[in-house]
């Protein structure tokens, strides 16, 4: 489940392959760490690239001093924490762990 | 005197970000204002061609003769300092280790600027940066990057994508579902014209580029001119079109330049290429070739032609690395300083088919 902030504009599953593939900076993108099976799970829905392909994506952006990757937690509580207290925070969590403190913005199936 | 302030830039963040980094002595903080990062490439290169050596870009002189090994062409090393100084301002230095125009692995400053964040659709940026002449230009010593061993060389001909020292504006314009990055930059370069005597002749460069982008498909159109009063004069524009379309499962891709120089004429590159990704696998294909146009006040009239037909195969065996082996097979079209060659010796003939292996080995830390 893509979440963001409970005060956030709502968001599309296009805009968020665009957040986090490097090519907006409209919001601030927060990744699980890479190579997880949410975070492969994540990005092979909503962007339909594997690890490889992102990490070749992000690393162009990074070579070029153009940007860096999304901050990368530790786990969906962290990432939920996150995304509460930022209104242009974007994660990604598992359905089980939506709880009020965030809302939900697209769901990945 | 715009290097000597790429320089001042270069020193004087590497100086703060290690004074800021010291500052705070754990480890979590020291994150937030200095990231460290890099990356190589192992490449071995084999010709069957006797009669000249083939290159990895179009300013080394020497690479893969005939029925040897070369490791020159490809190999890489670099490393880059990311700092974050404040919200809105940050800044990159990075060095890279690449068999050069001299023939030498010297390392040199790729990237070293500051770059201020107006608002998210505006930065400006000052000091030194890679020119976008090219798909890829950018990064075109990162061999991850790239969906093959190294880029097309002949859409590299008539510049090595160098850097220029200035500044520049980016800016981001949405409307609807279409965003254009928008750049102009103005600075000093210092170009490698065709020819192993004409290596780093300084000229002045302004650029515009535009890259609409659309979900997976995206169009790059760039102008840039040059101006330079050394041997010979530089009064170079080139003019680039590219067009990208990659949903992640397949690829395909194109880009062209048209070059304008007074002394070496007017000429026309272009390459397309398309790959599909099964599982860790992702094999492609591609054609490049560059003609001569029209002959300027040097008189050679098939400067640089080639054309290449390359196959090959990029496997992401593990994290952070991956593997190449790519075929290809080159055309000489030309004496006059043939795109895909150096040191071409007598006994070279125009239509002369060369075979070139090449294997390489990417990492990024």
């Amino acid at each position: 489940m893509v979440i963001i902030n409970l005060a956030a504009a709502t968001i599309s599953k296009a805009q968020i392959a665009d957040l986090y593939l490097g090519r907006s900076d409209a919001r601030t993108p927060i990744d699980q760490p890479v190579g997880s099976e949410i975070y492969v799970e994540f990005y092979k829905k909503v962007t339909g690239r594997d690890s490889a392909q992102v990490k070749a994506i992000w690393s162009r952006i990074l070579f070029t001093g153009s940007g860096v990757p999304p901050k990368q937690l530790r786990d969906s509580a962290a990432v939920k924490k996150a995304v509460a207290a930022n209104p242009k925070a974007v994660g990604y969590i598992e359905k089980s762990a939506v709880d009020a403190s965030i809302k939900v913005a697209v769901s990945i199936d | 005197m715009v290097f000597k302030v790429t320089r001042a830039i270069a020193a004087s963040m590497l100086a703060l970000g290690t004074a800021m980094a010291h500052a705070d002595a754990t480890s979590d903080t020291i994150d937030k204002y200095v990231t460290f990062s890099g990356f190589g490439t192992l490449g071995v290169v084999r010709s069957d061609y006797g009669k000249a050596d083939f290159v990895g870009n179009v300013i080394q002189p020497r690479g893969a003769g005939s029925n040897s090994w070369s490791a020159n062409p490809d190999s890489d090393l670099g490393g880059q300092a990311n700092f974050t100084l404040t919200d809105a301002l940050s800044g990159v230095v990075q060095v890279l280790s690449r068999q050069d125009a001299n023939g030498q692995f010297k390392p040199t400053l790729e990237w070293a600027n500051l770059q201020y964040e107006i608002n998210s659709d505006l930065k400006v940026r000052l000091g030194r940066m890679v020119l976008p002449t090219y798909e890829r230009s950018d990064t075109q010593n990162v061999g991850y990057t790239l969906p093959w061993v190294r880029i097309p060389i002949e859409i590299a001909y008539m510049d090595a994508g160098l850097h220029s020292d200035g500044v520049d504006v980016l800016y981001r314009v949405k409307t609807g579902s279409v965003t254009q990055n928008l750049q102009v930059q103005l600075g000093r370069t210092a170009v490698d014209l065709p020819g192993v005597e004409f290596t780093s002749t300084p000229a002045a460069v302004v650029v515009f580029s535009d890259t609409l982008q659309y979900g997976d498909t995206s169009l790059r159109l760039v102008y840039q001119k040059y101006d330079g009063s050394g041997f010979p004069e530089v009064r170079l524009q080139v003019t680039g079109a590219g067009l990208t379309y990659d949903p992640g499962a397949w690829f395909v891709m194109g880009d062209s330049n048209y070059s304008q120089d007074k002394y070496f004429g007017a000429l026309f590159a272009w390459y397309v290429s398309g790959g599909v990704r099964l599982g860790r696998f992702a094999p492609y294909a591609i054609y490049s070739t560059t003609r001569a146009q029209s002959v300027g006040t040097s008189g050679l009239k098939s400067l640089g032609n080639d054309h290449t037909v390359a196959a090959g195969v990029r496997w992401d065996f593990a994290k952070n690395l991956d593997t190449k082996l790519q075929l290809q097979r080159v055309v000489l079209d030309s004496l006059d300083d043939t795109a895909s060659f150096a040191d071409v010796g007598p006994g070279a003939r125009v239509g002369d088919k060369t075979n070139v292996l090449s294997w390489t080995l990417d990492f990024v830390f």
